[in-house]
């Protein structure tokens, strides 16, 4: 097993790609915590709870693309071709999908931190020139940097489950970032009173940083959730790896 | 067949983790075993009851048609598709259950199996970290092909016989008994077909097995030791090169007449 983990992990580093998403991550981050914390009305933002939201855009960004990421870790493997020599040479193919899982929320979970970090600080730091009281103290910064820490890590092997079963990768790409982007936002639309938004995993993921309490999960309840639904979804990529051949 | 002593030197190239004697059938057993091998995809076979045995130390040409089932065959070997029924058999075992299959198999199924952004020498690498093969073993397959100078290029800057050449070099990572090789002379040019012609005779010298499909009869001709023909899945025949040549016929009509219907 470490031998697979040693392999994923060099493929993740060989290429442009991880480098390429993290750039385009931290660049949103930027662009939403520029846009938001100097655009925004001061009403919008005084409340501890809009400052959660404005600095969890982090949390979501994080979860985006550490979800791409560990989708492209398979299907860019099998657009490619090089899964046909990955698989020769591990033919128990539910191991290079673990691994693959293993090494990608290594990775997401970076991506998450480095995301949430990084809106936190330039949040904060546009609210405090802008003469904003902030309202949050050393706990909420914690699980909005860890909690996006987490959550990206999940998210990535929900990432790898996916890409394995989908396999074709821009199915995968257009519909992890579809359910992200706006699934669950009408999920979760004010109109609708369904209350079952707030178990979707995109919501637990923003539960775990600590976002709008009282309308979500609380953060380890919206955790263990999350982490349900990412051994769900890697479990379901080792299975339809395993039993179905390789294309 | 090669002494206990070159196996021995063998095992040591490959660094310090012995192979184990040979718990996977003993050396008189076929290297390649297809037993009454099908497969079926939604209401027809691809492969249809076939049946063949590779010796060690031959080269096969696995020859047919396009569509005959070739590639197909070869995935079932290689434990990349499950067969619907029979088995294929590879040292005695079913490709997955090998223990270290790249040190006993090697195998180049398409010709562009590459990220295109990553590196020749990053490709060659992150297979030999997962197969648990020595660092240095990279180094010397690259030499192998001859391919050191470009290795740290990106895949996308590489000619069609540079990604060959890479594509063998990976399958050589193990320094394995058995080659499986599907249309390898493609993209090569007059040089590179000589140069894999000598590459495979030398193997197979040293006790090597190979399986290689092609198009190419007159290639095969001048390569292989026996032939295994398909069409449409079955078996058309199996043997011997200078059997075929004993009883007059060219490969070349063998061929034509077992492949299209006796026209």
């Amino acid at each position: 097993m470490t031998a697979q983990l040693l392999s994923e992990l060099l493929k993740q580093r060989s290429t442009r790609t991880n480098i390429g998403l993290l750039a385009a991550m931290l660049g949103l981050v930027l662009f939403v915590e520029l846009v938001h914390g100097v655009g925004l009305a001061a009403e919008h933002l005084d409340a501890r709870s809009d400052q959660l939201v404005t600095f969890g855009r982090g949390e979501f960004l994080g979860v985006l693309f550490a979800a791409l990421l560990g989708a492209l870790s398979i299907t860019s493997e099998i657009r490619h071709g090089t899964i046909r020599p990955t698989f020769l040479v591990t033919p128990r193919r539910g191991g290079v999908v673990a691994a693959k899982a293993a090494v990608s929320m290594l990775l997401g979970a970076g991506a998450g931190l480095a995301a949430s970090a990084l809106a936190a600080a330039i949040g904060a730091a546009a609210l405090g020139l802008r003469g904003i009281d902030l309202r949050l103290g050393g706990g909420d910064y914690l699980l909005l940097i860890a909690g996006g820490a987490a959550a990206a890590a999940l998210w990535a092997a929900i990432g790898v489950g996916i890409g394995a079963v989908v396999r074709s990768q821009m199915p995968t790409v257009v519909g992890i970032s579809a359910w992200l982007l706006f699934v669950e936002g009408v999920l979760a639309g004010d109109a609708l009173d369904l209350g079952v938004s707030r178990f979707a995993p995109g919501a637990a993921a923003a539960a775990v940083s600590g976002q709008e309490p009282g309308t979500l999960l609380a953060p380890a309840l919206g955790a263990v959730l999350l982490a349900l639904y990412a051994a769900a979804a890697a479990a379901a990529g080792c299975l339809a790896t395993t039993r179905r051949d390789v294309v | 067949m090669r002494t206990d002593r070159t196996d021995a030197r063998r095992r040591r190239e490959l660094g310090p983790r012995p192979l184990a004697p040979p718990p996977e059938g003993s050396s008189a057993d076929p290297v390649v075993s297809v037993r009454s091998l099908t497969k079926r995809y939604g209401g027809f076979n691809a492969v249809d009851d076939l049946s063949f045995a590779l010796p060690a130390g031959t080269i096969t040409g696995f020859l047919g048609p396009n569509g005959a089932g070739k590639t197909t065959t070869l995935r079932l070997i290689l434990g990349l598709a499950e067969p619907t029924s029979g088995e294929a058999l590879v040292f005695g075992r079913r490709y997955p259950d090998l223990d270290q299959p790249a040190r006993r198999v090697g195998a180049v199924l398409e010709s562009n199996d590459f990220h295109p952004g990553r590196s020749g020498r990053d490709h060659l690498r992150a297979l030999a970290l997962a197969a648990e093969l020595p660092p240095t073993r990279v180094g010397q397959v690259l030499d192998l092909v001859e391919l050191d100078p470009a290795a740290t290029r990106r895949v996308q800057t590489y000619s069609l016989g540079m990604r060959q050449r890479l594509g063998l070099a990976a399958a050589l990572l193990g320094d394995p008994q058995l080659l499986v090789l599907d249309e390898p002379a493609n993209g090569l040019d007059p040089a590179g077909v000589h140069w894999l012609r000598t590459f495979l005779r030398r193997f197979a010298a040293t006790g090597g097995t190979v399986l290689v499909s092609s198009h190419v009869l007159a290639e095969v001709a001048q390569t292989v030791d026996q032939v295994v023909i398909i069409d449409r899945g079955h078996l058309m025949a199996s043997a011997r090169l200078d059997d075929l040549a004993g009883r007059g016929r060219s490969l070349e009509d063998t061929y034509l007449q077992l492949t299209t219907g006796g026209a």
